[in-house]
């Protein structure tokens, strides 16, 4: 009884945003994610201080997945943007920067929680009713029929991970590896419901990245021992290869006894009689002429000797994973029963073949449908590997995002800066029955779209470590940065090259002004007519819907967190 | 030892205010919200009053006990966690101020007793028990003689249809309190929209909503990440569940609901398999896939597409099912099959030796049956054709956090627990519900005086009931402070009368008043003694007796009409929010308190009265332009010289609720009351806490 101990009383806390603890975790926590920001961002450390694994990255999945928050509040924060991470892969950074410095920005106007929140959310209806909207100057619509977009999409994401540690050949020969895999993958044949394929990523580390690959098909590793059993592959007559699928051992288990009992008379062995089973199995396979035989689980060593000798190739324990890919690639169905296999089952593909990387051996299917590729992903360390990866798998997860609603954003902070503008200008022209519903004052609303405003700048701010200067133009409200050490008698068209998107060049008068510097505002033009969408280089873009998205849970976090009066905090 | 401390009133009046304290900042639609940690390391957002206190984990006795009394108030109603907080601590200071005076006081006369603290505790007991004389007889009293005349119906019609305005202002204001001004428009709608897809016709309301109260967990899911604006009503069920198979398939569905795994074992539980040669086993195994082949040939030939399966099936199932062509959602809970079956009318297809030839009939039809992506799980998407009462939709919650979304899901599900409850109708004492006399009072309108007197005779001999009702009580003029001792006898008939002897007067409130009567007779012209067999439903009674319109549109609003009930508070009735009802209780109480005879019941009436102002007062707190000693001033003016009510905010909120807070409320001071010794025990620590018998009283 001495073992239950009472509860221990939750500790409470009133207006916990006006305390200091609050202020200065959020401060840390802005701080780690603001300078992880972007192609130039720094790179993070993470490790547990006992010998254990070290991550270098700055991903902010990676990053706020390692960072352990114990204040109630910021674990609000972080819990939101990993929720986003979950969904749409990318934009974390974003949404946490924004949210952080919202949340900085709002607290120092100081009105009362109901007031900003409100403001707040008629500031976010805006923006996303513009972002939706043909009008809206910071999109481009994605072409399917040039690759040019896709690419860029692509090599945004890529070019935005530092820890990945590629440099400009590297970076554009894999995301033109990660966009052809996902090309791949969309079925030839297009019926109401698409299902996309599988991109199935192979690791070998310790070689260099441009040695990645796609193939179309899977690859299984095999060991080699076998791979000199089973080739070369004698084909029987016809020229596709028929394979079963089964999804149940085949090691000759004896499965599904019941809840009662079993009385075996002495001298008779089940296993024997399963055995057989499994042998009368293996006869049909032949007769049914089956190439391949692919097994998630184990297959029984007689089985598997007994087909080899009648020049079956066998593969055994393929995992579950692999499973779904498989039935998808050759169109043949699991099989679940030792006997009277239905010949519907099998599935058929066009070749087989061996590969080999570094040490590891590969049989390679190839499928007649492409649905489902293989990506082998060199890199030099394990460390940078897994930063690729991921940054990999974000790539692919834009693509599929964009192949839904095929819409992009402009990066490297052109759409916040424009964005900024756009709120700042709208705010000085909103009719005053709009002021009268919100129940605000012009000065209230004005001023927290001001705070709005200067969060959105901050985000695009981030994006220079180097300590350069940042200007915007008056036309297109697009972000321009210029190196630090400039001269101080030049002309701001003298030091820019291109805006952070690089759809503007300095061909035109652009009017430029350092950004957050005060001045009037202006509606923001849209320049998806200018030449350069149509150049060759690559231009930076983001995934629309992961960035829409991104917006709004930033903000409804921020009045969330704001909106807080009291914390409970279980001690237990 | 045990240790044993006598109960402090004081001690109750710091513990309860510490409590109100916690909860004060989210009350009203200008509170903030609250965060939770649990001990698992989540976070959960709220403005729940119930989660907070729970959240607390108190150590005394007493306060764990208040708060088990809220959690027990809130489970019922879905609303007033925070009210009842606030009220209890108020009253408790009201009644430790009447304890402390102790000169002159009603509870401490006439005791000759030696020891103070035995007078302490008779005084208490005292309290106590004019507390729960209170509940019973004169709240209900006050409400049906005096606050009824304020209410509102939320009715359209005398049909007892629901207008959606109407509708709005209610929900609105309800998700005003329990979540805040962020997203109390988006989920008001969505609510508003929920209750109206699900009805499929309007004497379906009740069915509906237990339906919706009781499966609310299978009737919704949360995806986190995504913007609280992707929240939405889907058509349909979504189990919580992926295809172990699916198959695509068009036009109607047949689908079967299976609660056992269709391919055998071996062996049952309970027999014994002898094996006796290798062969045998070999045939057995073979025996037994061929059954499960059979089974699943036989749902094909019935033209079954899905089978939704409570327990896993084994692989071999999956494989038959996948060559016929079968959907299979395998491990549903018990509920989603109960919700499912509740909703259809059909019972699970059990495979045995006889059916297994024969037609299946236990089938339901689906319009669609597909899959569903939501977040990152994959659900099964079920529109089914047929139905029950029910049409089922269920609810998205999106949010940024799992916090949002469940403080969503549960103000949601509080909502339709309130809606069950304005629904509800009070009758005058608790054991004579669903009178027979209730509809048949509006008839009586119509009729002389005399004539009515007879028929009430009639219906009270008729029903057997209060058969001395003493036909002195009708001559008897309205007397509003009645003694108490008269009022169990002749309660009822006297409030009738009461109705009776001022009904040309109530014909003149400044807004036109539609005859409920009138309508009534236009409607149906039927004699009376068939709407004595129609009225027995006391649904149905209850929802004709009610005849004022409400809508959105402030200058439309019209009294509800006041028919000769026996019904404390009708089905449906609603007061405008911001402390309506608060204001008009305190304004009754203290007109009853003077005329009361009572001395005990004049101080607790006017205890119980000062208590109620504090909700006004705290919500008025914050506002700008309205400050509570002006909303105050205001509405008892109006009351004096009979005017309406000013009101300051639209919403409408359900009165049934209210009183149920109320009652409760003084339910548990009464039985805070009685407790004389608290004694701490070594063993169990759960053991120490307030036992509940000793709610009897």
């Amino acid at each position: 009884m001495s073992r239950i101990e009472a509860k221990k009383p939750s500790l409470c806390t009133n207006e916990p945003l006006t305390k200091e603890r609050v202020s200065f975790s959020l401060s840390v926590l802005s701080g780690i994610v603001k300078s992880c920001y972007g192609p130039t961002g720094r790179l993070k450390q993470l490790h547990n201080g006992m010998g254990g694994y070290v991550r270098t990255t700055s991903q902010s999945s990676a990053l706020l997945g390692g960072l352990s928050i114990t204040h109630p509040v910021l674990k609000v924060l972080t819990a939101s943007v990993q929720n986003h991470i979950s969904r749409f892969s990318d934009c974390g950074l974003f949404t946490a920067i924004l949210c952080c410095s919202l949340v900085e920005n709002f607290q120092r106007i100081n009105f009362a929680a109901c007031t900003v929140t409100k403001i707040s959310r008629h500031l976010l209806s805006l923006c996303t009713d513009y972002l939706k909207s043909e009008a809206c100057g910071c999109r481009i619509s994605v072409d399917f029929d040039s690759i040019k977009t896709l690419l860029s999409l692509v090599h945004s994401v890529l070019a935005s991970k530092p820890a990945c540690m590629l440099n400009k050949t590297e970076a554009n020969h894999l995301s033109t590896l990660v966009l052809k895999a996902f090309l791949l993958t969309i079925p030839h044949t297009v019926e109401t419901n698409v299902v996309l394929g599988k991109c199935v990523i192979v690791p070998v580390k310790d070689k260099r990245v441009m040695d990645s690959t796609v193939f179309p098909g899977l690859l299984i590793e095999i060991p080699e021992s076998q791979l000199a059993r089973t080739f070369p592959v004698i084909r029987v007559s016809s020229s596709t290869i028929k394979m079963a699928l089964f999804c149940i051992s085949l090691s000759g288990d004896l499965s599904n006894i019941g809840e009662g009992t079993v009385i075996v008379h002495h001298g008779i062995s089940l296993e024997v009689a399963v055995l057989d089973q499994l042998l009368n199995l293996g006869k049909q396979l032949i007769n049914d002429q089956v190439d391949l035989v692919v097994c998630q689980k184990v297959i029984h060593p007689s089985l598997k000797q007994y087909l080899e000798e009648h020049r079956v190739i066998t593969i055994d324990r393929v995992g579950v994973s692999m499973m779904e890919p498989l039935s998808q690639m050759t169109g043949s169905q699991p099989i679940a029963a030792l006997h009277s296999v239905s010949p519907t089952c099998y599935g058929s593909l066009k070749d087989l073949r061996t590969e080999s990387f570094v040490s590891k051996n590969f049989l390679h299917l190839i499928p007649n449908d492409t649905l489902v590729c293989s990506l082998i992903l060199c890199n030099r360390n394990e460390m940078a590997w897994d930063e690729l990866k991921l940054a990999c798998q974000t790539a692919e997860h834009v693509l599929q995002l964009t192949i839904k609603q095929p819409l992009a954003l402009l990066g490297g902070g052109c759409t916040e800066t424009h964005l900024a503008s756009y709120i700042r200008h709208k705010s000085f022209t909103l009719p005053a029955s709009v002021l009268k519903a919100i129940d605000c004052s012009r000065t209230q609303y004005q001023l927290v779209a001001d705070a709005f405003s200067r969060s959105l700048e901050c985000v695009a701010c981030c994006l220079e470590h180097d300590d350069g200067e940042i200007l915007t133009d008056m036309v297109y409200g697009h972000f321009w940065s210029v190196q630090s050490g400039f001269p101080s008698d030049c002309n701001w068209s003298d030091l820019v090259l291109k805006c952070g998107c690089g759809i503007c060049s300095n061909q035109q008068n652009l009017n430029w002004t350092v950004l957050q510097s005060q001045c009037i505002p202006f509606t923001p033009q849209s320049c998806s007519n200018e030449p350069s969408v149509n150049s060759t280089d690559h231009l930076v873009l983001d995934c629309f819907t992961a960035k829409c998205s991104g917006l709004q849970v930033a903000v409804e976090t921020t009045n969330l967190i704001l909106d807080l009066s009291y914390i409970v905090e279980d001690q237990n | 030892m045990a240790s044993a401390a006598s109960l402090d009133v004081g001690r109750l009046v710091q513990e309860a205010e510490a409590l109100a304290s916690a909860v004060r900042g989210a009350l009203g639609p200008r509170g903030g919200q609250m965060l939770l940690t649990r001990p698992t390391g989540e976070t959960l957002l709220t403005r729940d009053g119930r989660r907070v206190l729970e959240a607390l984990n108190l150590g005394p006795p007493t306060a764990r006990m208040m708060v088990a009394c809220v959690s027990r108030h809130h489970s019922m109603t879905g609303d007033g966690a925070k009210t009842f907080i606030i009220l209890l601590s108020k009253l408790l200071r009201g009644l430790q101020a009447i304890l402390d005076k102790r000169e002159g006081s009603p509870f401490c006369e006439d005791i000759q007793r030696r020891e103070s603290y035995q007078k302490h505790c008779h005084s208490l007991k005292q309290i106590s028990q004019s507390l729960m004389t209170f509940q019973t007889h004169i709240l209900d009293h006050i409400m049906a003689q005096d606050l009824r005349k304020h209410f509102l119906s939320a009715f359209s019609s005398w049909e007892g249809e629901i207008s959606r305005d109407t509708m709005e202002s209610i929900l609105e204001a309800y998700f005003c309190g329990r979540i805040g001004n962020s997203h109390q428009k988006l989920l008001s709608q969505l609510s508003c929209d929920f209750y109206y897809k699900c009805i499929s016709f309007k004497n379906g309301r009740n069915e509906m909503l237990n339906l919706v109260n009781e499966y609310f967990v299978e009737l919704h899911s949360a995806v986190t990440g995504l913007p609280v604006s992707n929240s939405r009503i889907l058509e349909g069920f979504v189990l919580h569940r992926d295809f172990a198979v699916y198959c695509p398939a068009d036009g109607d569905i047949r689908m079967l609901i299976v609660t056992e795994s269709i391919d055998s074992a071996l062996s049952a539980s309970g027999l014994e398999f002898v094996v006796n040669a290798e062969v045998q086993y070999q045939a057995s195994q073979v025996w037994i896939t061929k059954r499960t082949e059979a089974i699943m040939k036989h749902l094909q030939n019935n033209n079954i597409k899905v089978l939704l399966s409570s327990v896993k099936q084994q692989e071999i199932v999956i494989y038959y099912a996948k060559i016929s062509g079968i959907s299979i959602v395998e491990c549903l809970s018990s509920e989603e099959i109960s919700l499912l079956c509740k909703t259809t009318g059909i019972s699970p297809f059990i495979p045995t030796r006889d059916n297994i030839c024969s037609e299946i009939t236990e089938t339901m039809i689906a319009k669609f049956c597909q899959p569903l992506v939501l977040g990152s799980k994959r659900y099964v998407h079920l529109g089914l054709t047929k139905t029950c009462a029910f049409q089922p939709h269920c609810v998205i919650f999106c949010g940024p956090v799992h916090g949002v979304t469940e403080q969503h899901a549960s103000a949601f599900h509080g909502a339709f627990k309130m809606l069950q409850q304005l629904f509800k109708a009070v009758d005058l004492s608790d054991g004579c519900e669903a009178q027979p006399e209730t509809p048949v009072n509006g008839q009586q309108l119509k009729t002389s005086m005399a004539e009515t007197e007879k028929q009430f005779i009639d219906f009270s001999s008729l029903v057997g009931e209060n058969p001395s009702c003493n036909q002195t009580d009708l001559q008897k003029s309205a007397d509003l402070a009645m003694p108490i001792v008269e009022l169990e006898s002749d309660f009822m008939f006297s409030a009738l009368i009461d109705r009776g002897s001022s009904v040309r007067e109530l014909q003149k409130p400044p807004v036109k008043c539609q005859h409920p009567s009138e309508t009534w007779i236009k409607n149906k012209s039927e004699p009376v003694v068939t709407n004595h067999r129609i009225c027995n439903d006391a649904m149905t009674a209850i929802e004709n007796t009610s005849t004022s319109v409400v809508s959105k549109q402030l200058n439309s609003y019209k009294h509800t009409v006041q028919s000769y009930t026996n019904v404390v508070i009708q089905a449906g009735s609603v007061l405008p929010v911001g402390g309506n009802f608060e204001i008009l209780l305190h304004y009754y109480l203290h007109s009853y308190a003077k005329q009361c005879q009572q001395p005990k019941i004049t101080l607790i009436s006017t205890v119980i009265a000062d208590a109620l102002l504090s909700i006004p007062k705290i919500l008025y707190s914050t506002t700008k332009e309205n400050s509570f000693t002006q909303v105050f001033f205001k509405a008892t003016s109006a009351l004096q010289t009979n005017q309406q009510l000013p009101m300051h905010q639209q919403g409408l909120e359900s009165v049934y609720c209210k009183y149920q807070l109320v009652a409760s409320v003084l339910h548990c001071v009464a039985k805070l009351l009685t407790i004389d010794l608290i004694i701490g025990i070594r063993r169990l620590p759960q053991k120490t806490e307030v036992n509940d018998s000793e709610e009897d009283l």
